[in-house]
């Protein structure tokens, strides 16, 4: 029984931590996310199975964990609420070259961070060469250039 | 270029994206409210809200002085902490202490020094027999593994009357 109440309540907080994190948080993995990620699963580890190694005990930790996640996604598909309450929605930041202040404030982005997805997947050079820069609800930024 | 005023920033726009930002400001605000939160629940953890810490570590004695517990208030399901009687009586007496109340459903005792010249179970947890020292002194450490879930409460007794009461939490 513990197995299934262990995985459900390290699901349910890792889902409401990241969701404090914000979608930007672990989108773009530096090598620093990537050993964060690590320490975080070395952190839940010992939660999930207690102080049962039996290979029962693993796979039910692992049945629920993939359960949860299914069912989550079938509730996503049938209702939109739940979905924009988990996933979010997408955000424009940059509008007709023009950077949209208190929008990239409260997502914690600075002008770098735009440039930066702007050249690595358009190769745009210049803020005014863009039309629209976006946050998506993976936490990435997608760029869209001016037709020039 | 003039610039944009923040509510005409914070309208919701169509296209290329549908946006819902009323719904987006409550997104940032909950983040913001959750750092606020984490912040908080850090430092009460440096506090000893979950055990080691200020908040946590008690250190209780009977009105007479004879009998005192160092003990941590708050536990984890699964880490073992120390407690600490010390005992006042007569010259190289030997003692007698008594350990009742439910702690013996939440705590696993994994150690006891110095081993007790004898022990003897009583109606609701034991009883131990010390050898006190020279001064009349003697002290029994403990180490406790949280084995429950909850609020226990304890009770330590001497026969000449001294008695403390305390509570201890295990989280989970």
């Amino acid at each position: 029984m513990d197995s299934v109440l262990r995985a459900a309540a390290i699901y349910g907080a890792l889902l409401v931590l990241f969701k404090i994190a914000g979608r930007r948080s672990l989108a773009e993995i530096t090598t620093f996310d990537f050993v964060l990620l690590m320490i975080i699963g070395e952190a839940t580890q010992q939660a999930l199975l207690g102080d049962d190694f039996s290979l029962t005990n693993s796979l039910m930790v692992i049945v629920t964990l993939i359960a949860i996640d299914v069912g989550l996604s079938l509730l996503k598909q049938r209702s939109q609420w739940v979905s924009q309450l988990i996933d979010g929605g997408p955000t424009i930041i940059v509008e007709d070259g023009r950077i949209l202040k208190a929008r990239m404030r409260h997502a914690r982005l600075i002008e770098e961070d735009i440039m930066e997805a702007a050249r690595s997947s358009q190769g745009i050079e210049t803020l005014e060469q863009i039309k629209f820069a976006i946050i998506e609800r993976n936490g990435k930024i997608s760029v869209i250039a001016k037709e020039s | 270029m003039t610039h944009p005023t923040e509510s005409e920033e914070l309208r919701s726009r169509q296209f290329p994206v549908r946006e819902d930002m009323a719904y987006q400001l409550k997104v940032w605000r909950f983040e913001r409210v959750g750092w606020y939160v984490l912040v908080l629940l850090v430092i009460l953890t440096l506090l000893g809200l979950f055990s080691r810490g200020p908040l946590s570590t008690r250190d209780v004695h009977s009105g007479d002085g004879r009998l005192g517990v160092e003990y941590e208030m708050f536990h984890r399901n699964g880490s073992t902490n120390p407690m600490v009687i010390h005992l006042k009586g007569q010259p190289n007496a030997v003692l007698e202490v008594e350990l009742v109340g439910q702690w013996l459903e939440g705590f696993e005792v994994q150690t006891l020094q110095p081993q007790p010249v004898r022990s003897a179970s009583a109606q609701r947890g034991l009883k131990l027999w010390v050898q006190a020292d020279a001064n009349g002194e003697a002290s029994l450490y403990l180490s406790l593994l949280g084995d429950g879930l909850g609020l226990y409460h304890s009770r330590i007794a001497t026969p000449g009357g001294a008695t403390v009461s305390f509570d201890q939490f295990i989280f989970p």
